[in-house]
């Protein structure tokens, strides 16, 4: 029992990391801000929910409902909610300061709804 | 009953989960840090609102469950889909702003799709319109706008539309 409930923590830790690592990579690659919001937003919330879900099997499998497995599934629920969040708001702020799709955009319907 | 009475009720409970204990003690710090904080944005939250709680929200929580677990399936393709964009030797997107007309009416329904639609693969809410009836979408592939447009309908709103309106 605990070394599934091992096994199963360290999986999630590695996913989380792994996710995490991917993000940055494409924070880096990606060409304008737009583009890289899509990264740090979808892969951010996947990893840290990987890292924090690993912290939550590995204190609910050995200690049952501790204060720190809680913390865990409270800072869990509060990144799913507020990252996509800050996404939208740092997108939209990069609009309405004027910064530019990437070149190889195709399309852009906001444009003539924009007012400032 | 005022909203401001279910705020003070809740919020004590949301600090008892941060500090990861439901004691006496911090149910009583949280009240007291609930009061200093919400107070200032009582006009913001509209909390001298007065709302009548019926059985319809508790009705819900099955399709919000449902909801939850769609959720965490999209959010899994979406980082597939975003990782293997990523990876690729040389990156080949083309990337582009939709609209995107939404059914939900209430301001919860709207921001629940709008989170979703981020979390999902591929799109990114930008903006809402000022008639709150169409978002603007950034898709890291344009090339088929309807297709976005039919996949956030088919595939998200139902389920928006049955949680949370």
């Amino acid at each position: 029992m605990v070394d599934l409930i091992e096994t199963l923590s360290i999986g999630c830790l590695l996913i989380g990391v792994l996710a995490l690592s991917l993000g940055m990579i494409g924070l880096l690659r990606l060409p304008d801000v737009y583009n890289r919001l899509h990264a740090t937003t979808k892969i951010g919330t996947l990893g840290a929910f990987g890292v924090l879900l690993s912290i939550m099997i590995q204190e609910f499998g050995t200690s049952g409902l501790s204060p720190m497995g809680v913390k865990a599934l409270t800072a869990g629920l509060f990144i799913l909610l507020t990252s996509p969040i800050s996404g939208h708001m740092i997108s939209r702020a990069a609009y309405k300061m004027g910064v530019d799709l990437c070149e190889g955009s195709i399309l852009d319907e906001y444009e003539g709804e924009r007012k400032d | 009953m005022k909203r401001r009475l279910i705020t003070y009720m809740a919020l004590p409970l949301v600090w008892c989960m941060v500090s990861g204990q439901i004691t006496i003690g911090n149910l009583f710090l949280g009240l007291i840090f609930g009061v200093v904080v919400a107070e200032p944005f009582s006009k913001l939250y509209r909390l001298d609102e007065v709302v009548t709680p019926n059985g319809y929200w508790l009705a819900q929580i099955p399709k919000k469950i449902i909801y939850f677990f769609v959720l965490l399936k999209e959010i899994i393709k979406a980082n597939i889909m975003v990782a293997k964009i990523i990876i690729q030797p040389k990156i080949d997107i083309k990337p582009g702003i939709i609209k995107v007309p939404i059914r939900t009416k209430t301001n919860i329904g709207i921001t629940a799709i709008a989170n979703t639609i981020t979390l999902t693969p591929g799109t990114l809410t930008v903006d809402i319109s000022d008639d709150k009836t169409t978002l603007f979408v950034h898709a890291i592939d344009a090339t088929d706008p309807q297709g976005v447009r039919d996949s956030i309908r088919d595939d998200l709103e139902k389920y928006v539309l049955e949680a949370f309106e």
